[in-house]
C-alpha cells in the first residue's frame, strides 16, 4: 500500500513527512554497506568464502543462541510461584491435547479414554506432560518450569 | 566454485514423530528439506554434519515442535567466469541448453565458433561443423559461465564456447 501511495502522490503533498524518513532510513543502510564492503574485499584475495564462512556463520549462529541462553536464570534461582496458574494450565492443557489429537505419543494409559483433552487432564494429573513453561520475565530473562514440578 | 558452508535451518517436527528418537528425525527432515535445493545464490549439495540441535521450542496454537540445526554443508556457487563441465539437454537455431548438474545454461550462437553451424536437417537437430564436433543433446561440453540469472529456488546461465579449450569435450 505505502508504495503505491509514494508513487502516486509524489508531486504533491507529503513531501516533508517522506523527506525526513528516507534521510534515516537511507544513512544507516550505507553504513552497513561500507562496513560489510571492505570485510568482503579484504577475503577475497585468500580464499573468498572458504576462510570467511566458518567463522562468521560459526559466531553468527552462536552469538544469537548464547545471548538468548544467558538470559535463563539457573533452577536454584528461580523466584516465581511453584504454583500453575490457571493461565499455565489452560495453556498446557490445549497444546498438549491438540498434540494428542495430531497422534502424539500418549504417556499414560488411555484406559478406553479417546477425548484428547480428557486424556491431557489425566496426564497433567499423572504428572507426566512433557512440556516445559517458559516464564519471561520484564527484562528478558526467563525461567523454566517442568510441569512435573509446578504444583496444582 | 565449491564451498563448505556453516548455516543454520529451524525444522518443525509434527506430534506424531515425538518420542526418542526426535534427533534422528530432525537430522533426517533437515537432509530431506535442505539437500539439493537452491537458495538464489548457490546450491545446497550435500549435508556435511549436523551440531547444535536446540532444544525442541513448542509453536503455539499448532502444537508442532520447532528445532533449530547448525549444519555444514558443500555449496555450489556458480560465478560469472568460472568454466564447468555440462551435458547438453537440448538444441535449437539460436542455440543449446545444458546442465551443469542442477544449473541449466543456455549458449547462444553468437558464443559458439563460427564453424559450427546448426543442422535443422539432423535428427536430433544438432550444431556441426560437418567434420569432427557434433553437439546434440547428451552431448558433453565444457563452457564458461558469462552470466547468471539468480531467482526465488533457480539458477539460470548464459554460457560461452568460443574460447581456448572450451566446447566439445
Amino acid at each position: 500500500m505505502s508504495d503505491f501511495g509514494d508513487d502516486d502522490r509524489d508531486p504533491i503533498a507529503d513531501e516533508p513527512a517522506f523527506e525526513e524518513d528516507p534521510d534515516e532510513y537511507y544513512e544507516p543502510v550505507e553504513d552497513d554497506e561500507a562496513d560489510n564492503r571492505p570485510v568482503g574485499d579484504d577475503e577475497d584475495p585468500n580464499q573468498v568464502v572458504n576462510s570467511g564462512d566458518p567463522n562468521a556463520a560459526a559466531n553468527h549462529g552462536k552469538g544469537t543462541e548464547k545471548s538468548h541462553k544467558d538470559k535463563k536464570i539457573p533452577n536454584d534461582q528461580r523466584k516465581t510461584t511453584p504454583y500453575m496458574t490457571k493461565y499455565e494450565k489452560a495453556r498446557i492443557l490445549g497444546t498438549r491435547a491438540l498434540q494428542i489429537s495430531m497422534n502424539a505419543p500418549v504417556l499414560v494409559d488411555l484406559e478406553g479414554e479417546t477425548d484428547p483433552l480428557q486424556i491431557a487432564i489425566k496426564e497433567l494429573r499423572e504428572k507426566k506432560i512433557p512440556l516445559i513453561v517458559r516464564r519471561y520475565m520484564p527484562d528478558g530473562t526467563y525461567e523454566d518450569w517442568t510441569c512435573e514440578e509446578l504444583m496444582q | 566454485m565449491f564451498f563448505l558452508h556453516n548455516l543454520e535451518r529451524r525444522v518443525l517436527l509434527h506430534p506424531s514423530y515425538f518420542g526418542k528418537n526426535m534427533t534422528e528425525l530432525v537430522t533426517t527432515k533437515l537432509v530431506k528439506d535442505v539437500e539439493g535445493t537452491c537458495t538464489g545464490d548457490y546450491y545446497i549439495i550435500a549435508i556435511m554434519d549436523t551440531f547444535d540441535l536446540s532444544e525442541g521450542r513448542i509453536l503455539p496454537g499448532s502444537g508442532m515442535a520447532e528445532f533449530t540445526v547448525g549444519y555444514r554443508a558443500v555449496v555450489w556457487r556458480p560465478f560469472k567466469g568460472e568454466v564447468v563441465d555440462a551435458i547438453c539437454t537440448s538444441v535449437n537455431q539460436h542455440g543449446f541448453f545444458s546442465n551443469a548438474g542442477p544449473l541449466s545454461i543456455f549458449v547462444s550462437t553468437h558464443s559458439i565458433p563460427p564453424d559450427i553451424q546448426y543442422d535443422a536437417n539432423a535428427t536430433p537437430p544438432q550444431f556441426t561443423n560437418h567434420s569432427d564436433i557434433v553437439i546434440e543433446p547428451g552431448t558433453h561440453v565444457r563452457i564458461k559461465i558469462m552470466g547468471l540469472r539468480t531467482g526465488v529456488g533457480e539458477m539460470f546461465a548464459i554460457g560461452k564456447i568460443d574460447g581456448d579449450y572450451l566446447g566439445y569435450s
